[in-house]
C-alpha cells in the first residue's frame, strides 16, 4: 500500500530517465506514461524495470499504434498504481522475455496467436486460444482479417495435436480431467501427473469458450460495447464494464456525478459479495461438508435477488453507462438495500461461525494449496489469492479509481497462502465490502446519475478490483468507434498460480483448490 | 431344511430388497433437511432404480467381461448376505449359513468385483476409485475382524442366528459392552457404505470419487443392480446394529402377526439409525484420504476395549 504521498508518474520519469530519454515519454488520459523502445533499448529497460520490482501487467499488442505503422506490443509494467507502458515495433523480429518474467509466457502466446508476432527465444511457442482446428497463419486480430466464420480443420492429425508437458519416470501416470466437467462449470482441461494420489505436476489448458470479443469490439460504438464488457465475465459484469466506462470517461475527461460513483460502487461490491458467497459455499462443498454450503449458498441466491430488485438484473447488468449509471436506484430500494444487509450480516456471520468452528473443515482447508508469496510478482497474481499470501495489493487502495480515496475499504492480508487463508481472506472482504455499502448508503448525495457527453477519441488504460482481482482494460476510440479494446482479467494471471498451488497435494484436494482460487474460464478465454 | 426357515428366506430377502431404497433416500432426506432443503422424496431410490432397468446397457469398447458380469456377481453376493443377517424373525441357523467370517467376505466379493470393473473400462477416475478402495479396505480389513472377533468373543459363537437368539427378546444391550460394539459397528457401517467421512455418496467431482469412481461407467440394469447392491449392504449393516443394541420386537417364532410386528419394529429403528447416520455425515465434511487410518483406529480401540473388558469380567 502506497504510505507515500510521491506522483507514481514522477517516480517513473526518475527510474526510466536513466536510460530512456524524457523527452519520448508521454502521459496518457489516467496518468499513465507511454514510451516508445527501440530493440537496443529494450532489454536494459526491462532489467532496470525488473529490478525495481515492477510487475509485468499486460502485454498486448495494437495496430497502427501511435509511435509505429505496423503492429506495436504494448507492455504494461505497474508498480504502487503508477503504470508505464513500453510501446514496442513488433514487425521487426522481437525477443521474448518470458525466461525473465513468467507471467509474459502467455501474453506472448496471445499476441502470437492473435497478430502472428514470432517471439524469438521463447521457452514456449505453442499456440493458446487458437486450439488445433484452426488453420495455419490464421490471426484474428490482424485487421486484415475481417470478422467471420472461418473454415476449420475437419479432423486432426495426431502429430498435430496439442503436446503437454511430458513428465516420465516410475510410477508417474497421467490423469486427463475435462474440458467437459461434471456439474455446471466451465470447460477447461486439467493434465495431472501423479504418483499415487499426490500431484507431480499439472498443465491447464483452458480457451475452449472462445468468442473473440476482442475482435467484436472493434468498430462498434463505445454505448454498444458496454453491453461487450459486461459479456467477458458473467460474475464480473460490473468490474468489466465499469473498467471500460471508465476509460472512455477518462478519455473524454467526463466528469462522473458523485451519486453514480457511490451507486457504482454499491453495484462494485455487491458483486463482489455475491461472487465471495459462491467460492464459499463451493469449497465447503468440494470438502464435503453441505450443511456449510448450504447456508452460504441460500446467502448468495438472497444476494442476487436483491441485485435483481435494485436493477432488473441478477448480475447487475445494463447499470454501468458512460457518464455514469444507465438509471437511478429509487430511495426506497435503497432502504430495503440497508434492510437486507443488516441482516445478512447476522445470518453470514452465524454461518461462518458454524463453519469456522468444524474441525474436520479447518483441517481440510488447512495447508492445502499453499501458493507462496514469492510467486505473486513473476506470475502477478492479484486479488484474494494475493491477498491469502501477503500480498499487499488491493486496486481499490494501490491505484484508488471512482470514490475509493473516500470509502476505503481495509484489505485482510494473511501470510500462510492456502485454502483456509483463501476462505478467511474472502469472509472478512465480505463483512468489510457490507460496511463500504452502509456507509455508502448513509452517505447519499441527491443528484443526477450521468452526464452526458460527447465520447472523444484517444486511449487510455483502465484498473479495477474485480471480485477475482485486478481487471484491467485498455480502450482506444478512433473516429468516435471503438480501435482495439483489450480486457486482461485478474483471472488470465491467477490461472498460472493453481499449477503451482496444486504440486504435492492429493488429487481429491485439487476441487477446493481450484475452488478457493475460482478462476473465470471466460474472463480469461475473450 | 425346516419349513420355518424357507419362509424366513423368503421374509427375510424381499424384505432386505423393499427396504434397502428406502433407507438410501431416507438418509438423503434427513441430510437435506439440515441443509434447510426440502429434498427429495424417500420413494426417490425406488423411482431412479425402475428407471435404470428400463435404460439400456452401454460398455465401454475398453471393457472386457468382468463388466458385464461385476453388477451380477454383485446382487448375487449381496442377496446371499442377506440371508445371514436376520431382520425380522430369527430361525434356527442351518447349515453354514450366519456364518459372520463368511459373511464379511461375500461382502468382500462383491467389492473386488467392483474394484475390478472400475479398473476394467480404463477410464482414469475409475482406476482412481478402486486403488482407492482397495487401500483402504486393506487397512479397514484388520480393524473388521477386530470387531467381529470381539462381537463372537462377547456372544462365544460365530453365528449371527445363535447372536441374535441371544439378544432377540431383550428390549437393551444384553451386555453393557454392545455399547462399545455398537460404535466400532457404526464406523464399519459408515467406511463399508461409503459415506462422509470417508467417501461422498452426493459428489459430482471425479477427482475425489471412492464408490462412485468405480461405478461411473456402469449404466442401464447393470447400474441399478450396482446401487441396489450398494442399498442391500447398507440395510445388512443396519440391521446388524440395530440388532445387536436395540433388539426389541426381533421374534424367535414364526408368527404372521410376529413377522409383520418385527418388520414395522425394524423400519422404525433402521429410520432412527438413518437419522442418526445423516445427521452424523451432516456435522462434518470429508476427512483428508490419507487421515483415515485414524477412523479406523476409533473402531479399533472400541473392540479391542470390549475384548479387554469381557476378558476380566
Amino acid at each position: 500500500m502506497a504510505g507515500e504521498t510521491v506522483d507514481p508518474a514522477a517516480h517513473i520519469f526518475e527510474i526510466i530517465g536513466t536510460v530512456l530519454s524524457v523527452e519520448s515519454m508521454t502521459r496518457g488520459c489516467s496518468n499513465e506514461i507511454y514510451v516508445p523502445v527501440s530493440e537496443e533499448e529494450f532489454e536494459p529497460v526491462i532489467n532496470l524495470l525488473t529490478a525495481r520490482k515492477f510487475v509485468l501487467i499486460a502485454l498486448f499488442g495494437a495496430e497502427g499504434f501511435r509511435y509505429f505503422l505496423g503492429t506495436s506490443l504494448l507492455y504494461v509494467f505497474e508498480k504502487r498504481g503508477g503504470m508505464v507502458i513500453l510501446v514496442r515495433d513488433a514487425d521487426r523480429p522481437v525477443s521474448s522475455i518470458a525466461a525473465m518474467i513468467p507471467s509474459a509466457s502467455w501474453f506472448e502466446r496471445e499476441c502470437r496467436d492473435g497478430f502472428g508476432i514470432e517471439f524469438t527465444g521463447a521457452f514456449d511457442t505453442r499456440r493458446l486460444f487458437l486450439h488445433e482446428t484452426y488453420p495455419e497463419n490464421f490471426h484474428p486480430l490482424k485487421k486484415s482479417f475481417v470478422n467471420g466464420p472461418i473454415p476449420t480443420k475437419p479432423s486432426i492429425d495426431p502429430a498435430d495435436e496439442y503436446p503437454f508437458r511430458k513428465v516420465n519416470g516410475e510410477g508417474v501416470y497421467q490423469v486427463p480431467v475435462g474440458p467437459v466437467h461434471a456439474g455446471i462449470i466451465e470447460p477447461g482441461h486439467f493434465r495431472f501427473s501423479v504418483i499415487g494420489e499426490t500431484i507431480f505436476n499439472l498443465e491447464v489448458r483452458m480457451f475452449y469458450k472462445h468468442r473473440g470479443i476482442e475482435k467484436l469490439a472493434e468498430g462498434k460504438s463505445p454505448e454498444w460495447c458496454i453491453r461487450i464488457a459486461e459479456a467477458v465475465s458473467g460474475d464480473e459484469s460490473v468490474a468489466n464494464a465499469t473498467a471500460f466506462c471508465m476509460a472512455i470517461e477518462k478519455i473524454s475527461r467526463i466528469p462522473v456525478p458523485d451519486r453514480a460513483w457511490q451507486l457504482r460502487t454499491i453495484l462494485l461490491e455487491m458483486e463482489r459479495i455475491a461472487s465471495h458467497l459462491g467460492d464459499q459455499a463451493g469449497m465447503l462443498l468440494d470438502v464435503a461438508f453441505p450443511l456449510g454450503a448450504s447456508q452460504f449458498s441460500v446467502l448468495r441466491e438472497e444476494v442476487v435477488r436483491e441485485n435483481e430488485r435494485l436493477t432488473g438484473s441478477r448480475f447487475l447488468r445494463g447499470m454501468v453507462a458512460i457518464g455514469g449509471l444507465s438509471r437511478d436506484i429509487r430511495k426506497e430500494q435503497l432502504y430495503e438495500l440497508g434492510r437486507f444487509l443488516d441482516q445478512f450480516r447476522k445470518r453470514y456471520r452465524i454461518g461462518l461461525k458454524i463453519v469456522l468452528s468444524t474441525a474436520s473443515v479447518i483441517d481440510r482447508f488447512g495447508t492445502t494449496g499453499i501458493i507462496r508469496p514469492g510467486l505473486l510478482r513473476p506470475l502477478n497474481i492479484t486479488g484474494p489469492a494475493a491477498r491469502a499470501s501477503g500480498g499487499k495489493v488491493d486496486t481499490r487502495v494501490n491505484c484508488p479509481y471512482g470514490i475509493y480515496t473516500r470509502y476505503p475499504p481495509i484489505p485482510k492480508i494473511l501470510k500462510d497462502g492456502d485454502v483456509i487463508s483463501r476462505f478467511t481472506v474472502k469472509a472478512a472482504e465480505i463483512l468489510d465490502s457490507v460496511e463500504i455499502i452502509r456507509k455508502l448508503l448513509a452517505s447519499m448525495p441527491e443528484g443526477e446519475v450521468r452526464r452526458e457527453a460527447l465520447v472523444l477519441d484517444g486511449y487510455t488504460l483502465s484498473l479495477v478490483e474485480s471480485p477475482r482481482g485486478e481487471n484491467l482494460a485498455f480502450v482506444w476510440v478512433k473516429n468516435g468507434k471503438i480501435e482495439r479494446y483489450k480486457v486482461r482479467t485478474a483471472s488470465f494471471c491467477n490461472w498460472q498460480a493453481i499449477e503451482h498451488a496444486v504440486q504435492g497435494n492429493i488429487v481429491p484436494d485439487f476441487p477446493v483448490i481450484n475452488k478457493s482460487l475460482n478462476l473465470s474460464y471466460a474472463g480469461t478465454d475473450l | 431344511m425346516s419349513l420355518d426357515f424357507v419362509v424366513y428366506m423368503m421374509v427375510n430377502t424381499l424384505l432386505v430388497i423393499a427396504a434397502a431404497p428406502f433407507f438410501v433416500s431416507f438418509i438423503k432426506k434427513v441430510k437435506a433437511w439440515t441443509q434447510g432443503r426440502r429434498g427429495p422424496s424417500v420413494f426417490q431410490t425406488y423411482a431412479n432404480l425402475a428407471k435404470l432397468l428400463k435404460k439400456e446397457v452401454i460398455y465401454s469398447p475398453h471393457s472386457s467381461r468382468i463388466m458385464r458380469v461385476t453388477p451380477y456377481v454383485n446382487i448375487a453376493a449381496a442377496l446371499v448376505a442377506s440371508l445371514f443377517v436376520p431382520l425380522a424373525f430369527v430361525p434356527e441357523p442351518v447349515g453354514g449359513i450366519g456364518n459372520i467370517i463368511l459373511f464379511l467376505y461375500l461382502l468382500a466379493l462383491g467389492k473386488f468385483f467392483m474394484a475390478l470393473s472400475g479398473l476394467d473400462a480404463g477410464s482414469s477416475f475409475g482406476g482412481m476409485g478402486s486403488s482407492r478402495e482397495m487401500s483402504i479396505s486393506a487397512v479397514i480389513e484388520p480393524t473388521t475382524i477386530i470387531v467381529f472377533a470381539a462381537l463372537a468373543f462377547v456372544f462365544k459363537t460365530l453365528n449371527i442366528f445363535t447372536i441374535f437368539s441371544v439378544t432377540a427378546g431383550s428390549s437393551t444391550p444384553v451386555t453393557p459392552t454392545l455399547i462399545l460394539l455398537g460404535i466400532s459397528l457404526f464406523i464399519i457401517l459408515i467406511v463399508e457404505t461409503s459415506r462422509i467421512p470417508v467417501d461422498n455418496p452426493e459428489t459430482h467431482l471425479e477427482l475425489t470419487m471412492i464408490h462412485e469412481g468405480m461405478i461411473l461407467e456402469q449404466s442401464g440394469r447393470n447400474l441399478a443392480l450396482m446401487e441396489l447392491s450398494s442399498g442391500i449392504k447398507l440395510t445388512l449393516l443396519i440391521a446388524l446394529l440395530i440388532n445387536l443394541v436395540l433388539p426389541f420386537g426381533l421374534g424367535t417364532t414364526l408368527t404372521v402377526a410376529g413377522i409383520a410386528i418385527a418388520a414395522v419394529l425394524f423400519l422404525l429403528k433402521g429410520v432412527l439409525l438413518g437419522g442418526i447416520i445423516g445427521l452424523f455425515e451432516s456435522s462434518m465434511s470429508k476427512m483428508r484420504f490419507f487421515r483415515l487410518p485414524s477412523l479406523f483406529a476409533m473402531a479399533f480401540f472400541f473392540s479391542t476395549l470390549t475384548i479387554i473388558i469381557e476378558v476380566f469380567t
